[in-house]
């Protein structure tokens, strides 16, 4: 990889992750999350988004992208939920706002919709199914990836 | 600091007095019930409701949870007891959730006494973000998720509008006490219709990813992430139902976009 490839992905990347800073934070906001808490919000939304970010770009499927940068936020969380005296599910779900596949989502209901009123088209049909499954994954992979330090580490004792 | 197994608070000292069994109960349904209003999983609920009983120098302390109900049974020498309070659901809120812990996590560790506990559990304060802010925030969130989707700066500009108009209508339906799906109903029709102007009259390059990124904040990601954690964790009743819930609220949304879109006669999700 040349100088000038590896300038413009750090480029991307920092852009991505400032992008998603935003939306962690706010979402937070929505939740309520305390004041001096946001910026760990932030903080870990940028670098679950950005882990991603690169292990998408190294080839990765982005299911397996989002159960590596969740699981990663998560021991992270721990780490901090130990020092704030907090469950850490207080600031690592805003966390997880910006990788939450919300246009597949919407999408895959949309286009059920109209496979309802229009009847059956293959495009539609494999649209819903490609944009549901892909929800169900993400989904699924964000929680258990939250879930891990109490799966691996923390089985019959609580993190706090 | 390990967690008691239920059978295991052992230490020997003089049995507790109805009144005082009573007292104590009531204290940790209360603890258990504002974590469960203002939305944590379940596991979370039951691990502090459980540890604060023990605290207050119960036996021991079986919880059960159900989707909008918290039973506990405390027993206390040879008596037992058995509570159920209703929870109706006060919305989202992390700091009453990290108000709530921290007290009986102080509590546990014998770092405040019994009394400010329980003034801390009774009276703890809801705090909420100013409205406009909420806005402020919500609308920027939904512009950075315009731009992550690859849209152009006016097509940026119109999710911020319409993201913030959609968080304005869903406070105001919120204020007056409507039903959460009526209000996502509502607020993805307003950010839709906004966004389809911009498609309608061909401003900019980008007019669906606008479209798409607006309607963003009525994803309910909480809920979901939570239903799924609930799952993990075995309570399979509690995540099933905050699946559920988190559903109807996704198709009241979409059924909001739909109405835009035909209204419009603009279809921007699906061609």
């Amino acid at each position: 990889m040349s100088n000038a490839a590896i300038i413009s992905l750090l480029v991307e990347l920092l852009q991505d992750m400032a992008l998603a800073a935003v939306p962690a934070a706010g979402f937070a906001m929505v939740f309520n999350v305390p004041v001096r808490v946001l910026k760990y919000c932030a903080m870990f939304g940028a670098l679950a988004h950005g882990m991603r970010f690169l292990m998408m770009r190294a080839g990765m499927p982005i299911e397996w992208g989002t159960l590596i940068a969740a699981t990663a936020v998560s021991f992270a969380g721990v780490w901090l939920a130990q020092r704030l005296r907090a469950h850490p599910k207080v600031f690592t779900v805003a966390a997880m706002i910006p990788m939450i596949p919300g246009v597949p989502f919407f999408t895959t209901i949309i286009a059920l919709h109209h496979l309802g009123t229009r009847g059956f088209e293959a495009e539609l049909f494999s649209m819903a199914l490609t944009n549901g499954l892909r929800t169900f994954f993400i989904i699924g992979a964000i929680a258990i990836g939250l879930a891990m330090p109490g799966l691996l580490l923390y089985r019959r004792r609580p993190v706090v | 600091m390990s967690e008691k197994t239920p059978e295991s608070n052992t230490s020997h000292r003089a049995p507790l007095t109805l009144q005082e069994h009573r007292a104590a109960t009531d204290l940790c349904l209360q603890t258990g019930i504002l974590l469960m209003q203002h939305g944590v999983e379940s596991a979370f609920v039951e691990s502090i409701t459980r540890r604060t009983g023990f605290a207050l120098e119960l036996d021991r302390v079986d919880v059960a949870i159900m989707a909008n109900a918290i039973t506990v049974t405390s027993y206390a020498g040879p008596h037992s007891m058995t509570r159920v309070r209703r929870n109706e659901d006060r919305g989202i809120n992390m700091h009453v959730a990290m108000e709530v812990q921290r007290a009986a996590l102080a509590f546990e560790a014998g770092e405040i006494d019994r009394a400010k506990f329980e003034k801390c559990v009774r009276s703890v304060k809801t705090f909420r973000y100013p409205r406009w802010l909420v806005v402020l925030a919500i609308g920027l969130s939904c512009a950075c998720f315009a731009r992550l989707a690859g849209a152009d700066w006016i097509g940026c500009g119109f999710a911020f509008v319409a993201s913030a108009a959609a968080m304005v209508t869903r406070q105001v339906f919120a204020h007056f006490h409507f039903n959460p799906i009526v209000g996502f109903f509502a607020a993805a029709f307003v950010a839709t219709s906004i966004c389809a102007q911009a498609l309608l009259m061909s401003i900019g390059t980008t007019p669906r990813l606008a479209m798409a990124a607006s309607v963003l904040l009525l994803v309910p990601g909480f809920p979901l992430i939570n239903g799924v954690s609930d799952m993990v964790k075995g309570y399979v009743n509690t995540g099933i139902s905050r699946i559920a819930l988190a559903m109807l609220m996704a198709l009241a949304t979409c059924a909001g976009i739909v109405l835009a879109m035909s209204a419009w006669d603009t279809w921007g999700w699906v061609s």
